[in-house]
């Protein structure tokens, strides 16, 4: 009896890993394979989680698709697919889609595993091959982008709480019983501390703390917490940006709900930007920064492809250029010697407001505390150009209107700052229009926090004036939005004779500006746009219906930016042919800027009743 | 009489109404010394399982008749050597063990009329009674396909690998009988999708050759 089928084992031995290992490999799997003629009509019956089985294509072409439709890769003759099933259990995730039928070979699981066992590289192979298909699915299928996913998603904990008048034993002792590494201490069902294993070890052990003193004592007071409406990327951004492993999730009420532990959260993450960041965070050379930096766009590309809300771009660019820019503060001080004073690098423009795309340039600067002394203005003066110099070495283009640290103008005394806003408000010419919108919406990225809030205090002091509202109010209404008298979109023309609208100079802008004045107004300290609209609800200036509708306008233009990304026209950057959109859209993009147009005349004549 | 062959009729034509795709079919291919099967002896057997479209290339089976006398030009071509087949079973044997799955398969040669007239002979010759079901021959459907298409064959249009080459499928070098019955195997799968062009297609659609 001679059953060896000769073909199949030559055409066996012909691949890796096979041609690598010793014969003896490819006749045990030649001899344990079945054989398909996988049609279009037979693709689905075969792959099947109940029996994960291992494929080798010998001819024929097939493309292997995601749960969401799109193409991971595909396969040809002398590809394998089926693996990943097979190391992890898991069901079948990928589907595959006939593009030309052919014979494919079968193995099961039983000699699948056989095969691991007794051959090192085989088993090698198909872990490094499931590990490729991951990293270059990215977030396409397996993650599910998992970062843009609500905190409130993956909380399964139910809150564990104690009161601050407890004493250290009963936490200890109910931590014990519910068997946490963390427990919030809240009253009236307020956060008000956290206290981890750790600090039960640092701080009543070793410092030998009496077990029967108050909890509150010890605790960790005002905790960094998360919002149950976060995304996990938030999350993953403050655990890692202030090195805690613990972080409560609160309702819009402030209500504790739970906790969310970075061992949570790292369960959710394979490899992505979150760890990007994380990396930045540790990075010990500049050389290090800058190859971090330049995996940056593609990172960028396979995150962009099928995210749903495009605002978490911005989040993302801006953490991973904050994560940049403070790092890069840390390693001058390395080199430098800590800095002298206390100071605080800030932010302007889309990096405050995190709208960063991968073309925006550097806003930044440097907020000083009065009288420094010559040498101590020197020393930062090397620390904003040595950061604004490495950061454009790491991809982020120089300011053209050089707003950055590294400029005189925009490394200043908090008194000097004072003065420079305070010019603008004080003539609103459109050059001071123009400052205002980049300059009043800034955020800390690094230094003395307080130094930036007492700088933020002053500045609502001295902006709180009614002309200065009234300036930006006519400001904004000067921008028409692109409808007609007759509802009709009102089209602009390029040198080309292309017709568009701008979506962004002509809607988001718009939003962006309407809403920063309201939170001037209302004192709010925040840059995001929809950050800033959720904390404007509590206030009397714009009623919440008003809040929602332009929330849900921005986020719809926002959305609709994505496209011009495929612009197949040539149009310029962020502008859309009207044309193109189905009947739907283009009802709803007359609807936002109907609302657009709207807001603006509240706005004007909220603010700028006396001057028109 | 009438009755057992009326209730073979019967039990055929349900059959033949069947879809191809869910049967389960016994792909034989033989070597020979020659092509009459009065003088000509049978070399070797080989045999793979088609069940539910999966070949089950694991459970193929492959035997030498090791009474052969006389081996002609046959063992350049086929690549058997004398003390290979000294090494081989007896005809009856492998007869036997082929004809026990006659009941649960339909049997598929490539140009079935050269094997089937062997086996048939050998079967007589061995007192073993052997009924297949039925018999689908992967030449046939080819010449069909090609004549209804309106094309010319020539003669060797219908040789196991021209037929395999239409499909696409791989090219096969040796001529091993369990090769052969592997490939024909094969192509009987790619000749019923492209002939049902994703619809129902019953074993009567593709069975041309009476018994």
């Amino acid at each position: 009896m001679n059953n060896e089928q000769q073909e199949v084992a030559q055409f066996v031995i012909a691949q890796t890993p096979f041609s690598q290992i010793d014969s003896s490999a490819t006749d045990y799997f030649a001899a344990h394979l079945d054989s398909i003629y996988l049609t279009r009509e037979n693709q689905t019956q075969w792959l099947q989680s109940a029996s994960p089985k291992l494929f080798l294509i010998r001819s024929g072409l097939y493309d292997l698709v995601d749960a969401k439709g799109d193409v991971i890769t595909r396969l040809a003759q002398g590809d394998y697919f089926g693996f990943p099933s097979l190391l992890t259990g898991e069901a079948i995730q990928n589907r595959l889609e006939t593009q030309k039928e052919g014979i494919v070979y079968m193995l099961n699981q039983d000699a699948f595993d056989f095969l691991r066992r007794e051959y090192k590289p085989f088993e090698q192979y198909f872990v490094r091959a499931h590990a490729n298909r991951l990293l270059s699915s990215h977030y396409k299928s397996q993650n599910e982008s998992w970062s843009e996913r609500k905190i409130s998603e993956l909380m399964s904990r139910k809150a564990v709480t104690l009161a601050p008048d407890a004493s250290i034993r009963q936490t200890a002792k109910k931590m014990k019983k519910y068997g946490v590494s963390s427990i919030m201490i809240t009253e009236f069902e307020r956060l008000v501390g956290v206290v981890t294993d750790r600090d039960l070890r640092n701080r009543v052990l070793a410092d030998e703390v009496d077990p029967k003193e108050a909890i509150n004592s010890i605790m960790s007071k005002k905790p960094k917490y998360i919002f149950e409406n976060n995304r996990v990327f938030s999350a993953l951004h403050l655990m890692l940006k202030h090195n805690i492993h613990h972080l409560p999730v609160l309702d819009e009420h402030h209500k504790a709900l739970g906790m969310i532990t970075s061992t949570d959260l790292l369960r959710q993450q394979k490899s992505d930007p979150v760890q990007l960041i994380g990396r930045i965070y540790k990075a010990h050379s500049i050389v290090d920064l800058k190859r971090y930096a330049a995996e940056i766009p593609e990172l960028l590309r396979g995150f962009s492809h099928n995210i749903d809300d495009i605002s978490l771009i911005g989040k993302l660019l801006s953490g991973l250029t904050d994560a940049l820019t403070s790092r890069l503060i840390h390693l001058f001080q390395e080199d430098n010697g800590a800095a002298p004073t206390s100071f605080s690098f800030i932010c302007f423009g889309s990096q405050a407001r995190e709208e960063q795309t991968l073309h925006s340039d550097q806003d930044n600067g440097l907020l000083l505390p009065d009288d420094l002394s010559e040498a101590h203005q020197d020393y930062f003066r090397r620390m904003g150009e040595f950061v604004c110099e490495q950061l454009v070495e790491c991809g982020i283009r120089r300011c053209p209107g050089n707003i950055m640290a590294s400029s005189e103008l925009c490394r200043m005394s908090i008194s000097d700052w004072c003065e420079r806003f305070f010019k603008w408000i004080k003539s609103p010419t459109p050059e001071a229009m123009l400052n205002c919108k980049i300059f009043f919406d800034l955020r800390f990225i690094e230094g003395s926090n307080s130094l930036y809030t007492s700088f933020c205090e002053q500045l609502t002091r001295i902006s709180r004036d009614e002309l200065f509202y009234a300036a930006m109010a006519s400001d904004i209404k000067s921008t028409p939005v692109p409808i007609g008298l007759f509802n009709q979109f009102k089209l602009e023309k390029d040198a080309k004779q292309h017709k568009y609208i701008d979506l962004k100079k002509r809607g988001v802008v718009i939003i962006n500006d309407i809403v920063r004045l309201y939170a001037l107004k209302a004192g709010v300290r925040r840059a995001n746009t929809q950050e800033r609209l959720d904390a404007l609800l509590k206030y009397p200036q714009l009623n919440n219906q008003d809040v929602y509708n332009l929330k849900d306008c921005w986020r719809f233009l926002t959305q609709l930016r994505l496209r011009t990304q495929i612009n197949e026209e040539g149009l310029p950057s962020n502008c859309i042919n009207p044309d193109k959109l189905n009947s739907l859209e283009r009802h709803q993009l007359k609807e936002a800027f109907y609302l657009i147009k709207q807001a603006q005349q509240a706005a004007a004549f909220k603010f700028a009743r006396g001057s028109l | 009489m009438v009755k057992r062959w009326l209730s073979e009729y019967i039990s055929r034509q349900r059959l033949l109404a069947k879809s191809v795709f869910s049967q389960r079919y016994l792909v034989i291919d033989l070597e020979l010394t020659g092509l009459d099967a009065k003088q000509h002896e049978i070399v070797s057997v080989a045999w793979v399982l088609v069940d539910q479209q999966c070949i089950k290339l694991s459970k193929a089976e492959h035997y030498i008749n090791k009474e052969v006398k006389q081996l002609e030009q046959s063992p350049i071509f086929h690549g058997i050597a004398q003390q290979e087949v000294a090494q081989g079973q007896s005809l009856s044997d492998i007869l036997n063990k082929l004809s026990r799955h006659f009941d649960d398969a339909i049997l598929v040669f490539h140009n079935a009329t050269l094997d089937w007239s062997f086996l048939k002979c050998a079967f007589k010759a061995h007192g073993i009674s052997a009924k297949p079901k039925l018999i689908v021959d992967t030449f046939q459907i080819e010449k069909k396909r090609l004549l209804q298409q309106g094309q010319e064959i020539a003669l060797d249009d219908l040789t196991l690998s021209a037929c395999r080459a239409r499909y696409g499928l791989p090219y096969y070098a040796n001529h091993h009988a369990l090769t052969d019955a592997t490939a024909t195997a094969e192509l009987l799968l790619a000749q019923c999708h492209h002939i049902s062009c994703a619809n129902e297609l019953k074993l009567a659609d593709i069975v041309k050759v009476a018994l």
